[in-house]
Order: C-alpha cells, then sequence, then structure tokens
C-alpha cells in the first residue's frame, strides 16, 4: 500500500515536471519560422532576417522554411495543425486575415494564437508620375466623371493590396475596375499606362518613386509616412479608411502563455536589433512590435474590415 | 569609357570577386544537374550566407549560381535523359539520343560551347542596349502577353507531329491540369476538393521531376542488359569544326530568342528554350534527324536559355521588374544590401551596377572553363553501375519535389505525374505538349482572364495593340506550317510504304 503510495506520487510528480518542463525550458530545440510566401519575396528577405536576430536572442537556431501556396493558407493550416509547444512559428502577415476570410482555409485566423506584431506599412494609391492627377481629389472627379473606365492595379485577388483599393475607392465613390496583376506585373502595368494606379506596400513603390518614375497621391492609413511626410493620409483628405500591411508572429493554438510571451520578447528584441531596423530603413517600412494582447485587439479590428470590405466586393466566405 | 564601368571591372574583376563567381558557377553546376534541384533551390540555400558577405561577393556568388545552373540542367539531359531544370527539357530531345549512342562527350561539348555564346550575346545587350530593351519589355502589355504566350503554345502543333490526336490530347491534358488552384481573378478555388495544398495548383517543376524521371528510371530497371555499357572515353570535348559550322544557326536564333524572351517578366528559360528548338528543326534541311540526335537540336535550346540569363537581368536592373523568378530573388538579396534595382541604380550607384554586369561576364567565362573541364568526370558517371546510379536519381527526384515548397504532398504529386509519364509512354503519346501547356497554361489564362477584365469583356483588345496582332498572326502561321508539313510527311510516307508493298 505504501509502496503504492510512493509510486502514484512519483509518477504525479514526474508528471507535474512534465507538464511544466517545456515552459520552463524553453525553448529547448531549434525553432522552424515558416515563412508563407516563396523565396526572394518581401515576407522572406524581412523574415530570414528576423528569423537571424532571434536566433542570436533565444540562443538556439531559428532556422526560416518558406512553405508557400494558397496566399498563405498552406502555412496557416501547418501552424495550427502544429504541436502548441512554440517550436514551430509563422511569419504571418495580414494574409492571415484575407486568405481566411476567402475561404482558402476552413478556419478563421483566430483558430490560431498570435504571438505579436513586428511592422507594418501603409498601402498608398500611386500614379505614373505624369499621369494628370495631381491630387487624389482629382483622380476621384475623372473617375466621377467616367465611371468603371478607370483600372486599378492590384497584387492578386483578395491581396492586401486589393483589399486596400475596394476599401478606399468604395470609400470615395469610384466605381473603377481592379485589375489582378499579380506581384511582378503590378508596377510594370503602371509604368505603360495599362493602369491608371494602383495600390501597393509602400515598401514595392519607394524606389520607383525616388527615380520619378511614380507619384504617390494618398496614403491610407492612420498616420503621415515618415517615408514620404508630403503625402496625406486618407482621413486628412476625407476619407476613414485605412489598411496597413503587417507582420509578425502566430503559433500553434493553446501555445502555453509564458512561451508565447519569450517569443515576444525575442520577436521585439530582434525587431529593434540595428540590422533589421537598417532594412526596414532601406525598405520603408515601420518597425512597431506589439505585444499578444494589442496584436490580438488589431487583428479583431482588421478583420472586421476585412470581413466588410470582402462582402462588399463578393468576396467573403464565411467558415 | 565612363569612370562607373572602369570601376565595375575593377570590383567584378578582384581576386576574391572572382573566385566566389567561380564558386557560385560550380555550384551552379551541381544544382543544375541534379534532377529536381533547381536554379531557384540553390539561390534559396545560399541566400541566408549572403545576408554576412559584402554585396559585390554575394551578387558575384548568386550570379555564378545563374549562369551556372542553366548549363548544369543540359548534364542530366544528356546524360540520363532526366532535364536537371526545366529550361533543359529541350535539350533532352536530341542530347540523350547523341549520349546514347555514344557521343554523350560531344553533345555536351556542344551545349556547353553554345551555353558560352548565348550567354555573352545576351551580356553584350544587357552592357549596351539595356535601356532601349527595357523600353520594349515595357511595352509588351497584359494583351500583349497573351499574344506571345500563346504563339509559345502553338508549338505544341509541332510536337504532335506523329499523331495530331495523342499530341493534342497530352496538351490538353495539360491545359486541364492547370486550372486546378485559385482562380486567377475570381479568387476562389477550382478542383482543389477541400485540400489546401492544391490551392496553390500543380507546380510545373514537380509535375516534371514525375514526367520525366520516373518513366526513365522505369525503362532502366525493365533494360536488364546492363552489359551494353556505353561508351564514356572521350576524343575531344571542343566541338569540331564541322559541328560549329553546323550550329551557327541555331546559336543565332537560340540566343537572340533567349534574350528577348529572357526581358518579357513571365516567358522565361523553358519557352525560349523550346521555341528556338522548334524553329531551328523547321528551318531545318534535315529535319527528319532532329529527335534522333541532332547537333542543332542540342545547341539552339542551350544558347536560348542562357541567353535568357542576361535578357532576364535587363528589366531588372533598369526597372527593378524582375524577369524571371532567379531575378525576382536576386532583388531580394540586393536588398538585403541596401541596393535596390531600379532606375537609380545606374546614377546613385553605377559602379555598383556595371560590377554586376561585369561578374556576368565572368560567370559566363568560368562557366565555360569549369563546365569543359568537369565534364570528363562527369561523363564517367555514365560508367556507375546502374545499380547505384538510378536509385541515387531516385532519391534526388523525392528530395527535389519536397525542397520546391517544402511540402511532402509535392512528392505525392511528382509520383502521380510519374505514373502519367509511364502511362504516356505505353500509349506512344507525347510528352512535351504536356509539359509546355503545363508551363504555359497559367500565364496563357491569367493574361487572358486579366485583359479581358481591363476591356470589360470585349475581346477586341487583342486586336487593337500591333505587338498582340503581330503574335497572333505568327501563332496563325506556327499552326498552319506545322500542319502542312505533318500532311506533307505523312503523304511522302504512304507513297513510300505503297512503293514497298508493290
Amino acid at each position: 500500500m505504501n509502496k503504492l503510495r510512493t509510486v502514484m506520487v512519483g509518477a504525479a510528480a514526474l508528471g507535474l515536471a512534465a507538464a511544466a518542463t517545456p515552459a520552463l525550458a524553453f525553448p529547448d530545440g531549434p525553432i522552424e519560422f515558416v515563412i508563407p510566401f516563396g523565396a526572394g519575396g518581401g515576407a522572406d528577405i524581412e523574415g530570414r532576417l528576423l528569423a537571424k536576430e532571434m536566433s542570436a536572442v533565444l540562443g538556439v537556431p531559428v532556422t526560416p522554411v518558406n512553405r508557400p501556396g494558397g496566399g498563405g493558407a498552406v502555412t496557416y493550416t501547418y501552424i495550427k495543425n502544429s504541436k502548441p509547444d512554440g517550436h514551430t512559428v509563422a511569419w504571418n502577415s495580414s494574409s492571415v486575415l484575407t486568405t481566411t476570410n476567402l475561404g482558402n482555409t476552413d478556419f478563421a485566423y483566430d483558430a490560431m494564437d498570435h504571438v505579436g506584431r513586428v511592422e507594418f506599412q501603409p498601402q498608398p494609391f500611386v500614379v505614373k508620375a505624369d499621369a494628370k492627377w495631381n491630387n487624389f481629389a482629382e483622380f476621384v472627379a475623372a473617375c466621377k466623371a467616367a465611371p468603371s473606365t478607370l483600372k486599378v492595379a492590384n497584387s492578386g485577388t483578395g491581396s492586401a493590396t486589393h483589399t486596400a483599393a475596394i476599401q478606399l475607392m468604395d470609400a470615395a465613390g469610384c466605381k473603377v475596375v481592379h485589375l489582378p496583376k499579380g506581384i511582378k506585373g503590378r508596377n510594370k502595368s503602371v509604368l505603360n499606362g495599362e493602369a491608371d494606379a494602383m495600390i501597393a506596400p509602400l515598401t514595392g513603390a519607394v524606389n520607383l518613386t525616388n527615380a520619378g518614375k511614380l507619384k504617390i497621391l494618398l496614403m491610407p492609413t492612420a498616420e503621415r509616412s515618415t517615408v514620404f511626410p508630403d503625402v496625406p493620409t486618407a482621413k486628412e483628405a476625407g476619407y476613414d479608411v485605412s489598411f496597413d500591411l503587417f507582420r509578425g508572429l502566430s503559433v500553434a493554438p493553446n501555445t502555453p502563455d509564458d512561451v508565447k510571451s519569450k517569443l515576444a520578447d525575442a520577436m521585439a528584441k530582434a525587431a529593434n536589433s540595428p540590422e533589421f531596423l537598417k532594412l526596414a530603413k532601406t525598405k520603408g517600412f515601420t518597425v512597431a512590435p506589439l505585444g499578444h494582447e494589442d496584436f490580438e485587439v488589431l487583428l479583431a479590428e482588421e478583420n472586421a474590415k476585412v470581413k466588410e470590405i470582402f462582402a462588399s466586393a463578393g468576396l467573403l466566405k464565411t467558415q | 569609357m565612363s569612370p562607373d564601368v572602369l570601376a565595375g571591372i575593377a570590383q567584378a574583376s578582384g581576386f576574391l570577386v572572382l573566385l566566389t563567381t567561380a564558386l557560385g558557377v560550380f555550384i551552379g553546376l551541381t544544382v543544375g544537374m541534379i534532377p529536381g534541384m533547381t536554379i531557384s533551390t540553390g539561390i534559396i540555400i545560399l541566400l541566408p550566407v549572403t545576408f554576412v558577405l559584402p554585396a559585390d561577393i554575394s551578387i558575384a556568388l548568386l550570379l555564378g549560381l545563374y549562369v551556372g545552373g542553366m548549363t548544369g540542367g543540359s548534364f542530366s539531359a544528356v546524360l540520363l535523359n532526366i532535364p536537371g531544370t526545366p529550361s533543359a527539357s529541350a535539350t533532352a530531345l536530341d542530347g540523350y539520343p547523341m549520349s546514347a549512342r555514344g557521343e554523350a562527350g560531344r553533345a555536351l561539348g556542344i551545349a556547353i560551347t553554345a551555353s558560352f555564346i548565348g550567354g555573352m550575346v545576351s551580356f553584350l545587350c544587357l552592357l549596351f542596349i539595356a535601356p532601349l530593351l527595357a523600353d520594349v519589355a515595357l511595352s509588351f502589355r497584359t494583351e500583349d502577353m497573351f499574344a506571345l504566350v500563346f504563339f509559345g503554345i502553338t508549338i505544341i502543333c509541332s510536337f504532335a507531329a506523329q499523331s495530331l490526336v495523342k499530341g493534342l490530347l497530352s496538351g490538353v491534358i495539360g491545359l486541364a491540369i492547370v486550372t486546378i488552384g485559385q482562380d486567377p481573378v475570381m479568387g476562389s478555388q477550382r478542383f482543389t476538393f477541400g485540400q489546401v495544398n492544391l490551392i496553390g495548383g500543380i507546380h510545373f517543376l514537380t509535375a516534371m521531376i514525375g514526367l520525366f524521371a520516373i518513366p526513365q528510371l522505369v525503362s532502366n530497371l525493365a533494360d536488364t542488359t546492363s552489359a551494353a555499357r556505353i561508351q564514356t572515353k572521350l576524343k575531344s570535348v571542343l566541338p569540331r569544326l564541322a559541328d560549329l559550322r553546323a550550329i551557327r544557326m541555331p546559336i543565332t536564333i537560340g540566343s537572340l530568342t533567349g534574350a528577348f524572351l529572357g526581358i518579357l517578366p513571365g516567358a522565361g528559360g523553358p519557352i525560349a528554350a523550346f521555341i528556338s528548338y522548334d524553329y531551328t528543326r523547321r528551318i531545318s534541311k534535315r529535319r527528319e534527324d532532329f529527335g534522333k540526335g541532332a547537333v542543332e537540336g542540342v545547341a539552339a535550346p542551350e544558347s536560348a536559355n542562357n541567353a535568357v540569363t542576361g535578357g532576364a537581368l535587363i528589366p531588372m536592373m533598369t526597372l527593378g521588374i524582375p524577369g524571371d523568378p532567379v531575378t525576382a530573388i536576386l532583388i531580394g538579396a540586393l536588398i538585403i544590401h541596401g541596393l535596390a534595382p531600379g532606375p537609380l541604380m545606374f546614377t546613385e550607384r553605377g559602379d555598383f551596377a556595371f560590377g554586376l554586369i561585369f561578374s556576368f561576364f565572368w560567370a559566363n567565362i568560368f562557366n565555360f572553363i569549369i563546365a569543359l573541364t568537369a565534364l570528363r568526370v562527369l561523363v564517367k558517371l555514365l560508367a556507375t553501375p546502374r545499380a547505384l546510379l538510378m536509385p541515387t536519381v531516385a532519391v534526388l527526384c523525392v528530395i527535389g519535389a519536397f525542397a520546391l515548397r517544402n511540402n511532402f504532398f509535392d512528392v505525392y504529386v511528382m509520383l502521380f505525374f510519374g505514373l502519367v509519364g509511364l502511362a504516356m509512354r505505353w500509349l506512344d503519346m507525347p510528352v512535351v505538349p504536356l509539359l509546355l501547356a503545363l508551363v504555359l497554361g497559367v500565364p496563357l489564362e491569367e493574361n487572358l482572364r486579366v485583359a479581358l477584365t481591363s476591356s470589360q469583356g470585349d475581346i477586341s483588345i487583342f486586336f487593337s495593340s500591333p505587338i498582340s496582332v503581330a503574335f497572333l498572326s505568327l501563332s496563325a502561321l506556327s499552326i498552319i506550317w506545322s500542319l502542312r508539313a505533318a500532311r506533307r510527311r505523312r503523304m511522302s510516307a504512304q507513297s513510300s510504304s505503297k512503293e514497298s508493298s508493290s
């Protein structure tokens, strides 16, 4: 009897220890850093650098792995089904809201746990440098004078740029033709006059704007960009809309809170590393780490926006 | 010469930079040669390394890999009939028959020489007329891209020469397969059956590995007469004078087609290789030798796929727009170093821009030297016992299919296409139309749908642009030409069979 009790107590103690170990020892091995898009793109370059800096903070290898497909759906499905021990993280983006609401996954964004935000960038409204419109109001006037003739390019149907384009055009009461030109064709289509304007992530438009080939008319974002402080925000132009492209980290559902906070801590330190800040300056995105709770609030707000925008465009597929 | 050009030559010709260029070429030749490992895969593996290296060394390494990879793909195409990269699939058509009759060294010597000339032609375009070509690239609108891709897809007719029904069927199966995945305009899912891994569609590389490698492995299994080992002794690796004379025209066609298609985003290596192969065959006096080991059939696609590299660098350097997947990755790699390719690169960092161009020059020189040196060793590969060689290739195919998107689902897709390839070989159905449809189907549909979205359903958009009209007319000519040639061949075959029976 006594013996049995000892064994039971021992087993219970072992069980407790086993349950407590992963949290105490995190990270106790390499971390898989899953990038939802292909190599060489914006998400990839930024993600790889962040992973490298996080590895320096955590003292374990943080290995970037690209798992592209379905606008992020492949990665998010993989993360949702991964072990909730914090050793598999997704380098998420606004795609976590767009691809889920497009019905590419059979779950919503909240089926995963989210660690925090790392960075964001506005998605400006851009025209060719020699276009006849010098501000957004002139574009809107032209568009109202001839509905459904002007063309606005984006990176693909249901992408963050498309979402922002629908939102801005709807708010301005503009009927335009949305052209899903893809990431590679978007800038080209504005330069050769095929599209009259485009919504692009700021990082995708900085160089051509500085080179005098494109001009930015408006930023549908909360505050004026530090890169182009002369460009008005949508709100200043009278349209209360904003849709930024953000990037952050997600993990499997039911990941312990202390694991998430350790990850969030390492993420923020990596984001503020000199190397990462230098990349942000070159590319034009804003490093603004948000912790788990603030990020959840942001995600909920943005998700409501995406749902509304997609519903108006007939793209929404509810889970 | 402007000081930027001189600074560029100096930057590219430093000892360390030259050494890394050569190293890049070597790695490129290796990954290009391995079935399933593509240039993109190689660059992705090297990308993290370049984060810590200086910019001039990084770009030299990556450019070396890019150039080497294009040539490396032809090695396995010629030696094993398994193209190492999609751009080398056309090379296998004549390269493998040559190697099967014991002329592997001759075939590879020609492939390497053609690659070198193609690369150099595109280097000259890049150095002297890049801004001009960039304007041409920019003037291609969606409808023009559709017409160009449509023209590319008409060469299916040429490959359907044996049996029009089987050839077209093979092409149609390919076009049906590319409809799997997300609709390019609506964003909705098609034929994904709730399988998240199918949303991204079937990657043509996965399909290519299965279609080419698996039937080849199986036929090697069935062939137990391994005693008939292929002669692997080489007399000379440099092409003979008569060969050089024969490949003058194919290389001219290949280099110009490659450099031109390289500058157009979305066209790329495989299509340049197939178009130049097809047109070399059409104008050749010895048409019937193609597919049985004609040197021209090796030279044309090999010069074309290496000319694509320099061509693809043109819109990247001048506009910041990638010409193909590899240059898209190169742009990312340059951004890490605070160097943004685009219109400002030549004015702000002209020295670096020309450094890049001259690193590309050196990469082509090293590619020629290293490939010719390695050739003697590589041809010995054929002497490896099949019991060792074939399982290795099988393992590499699985790794390659997985590594493409780090997704095991793609391995099953590869194996499925292996079965498709076997069935097609059994039915005597040509694989090339299926492959062309897989490569071109996606841009064909995307450009068609986006152009029609832009014109709001009005098909006159394809007839209002001169470029589009030109390519659509060429497509019509191409089809008529192929059909007439096929009929003539059938008639002559009939009359000869009548003669023999009488």
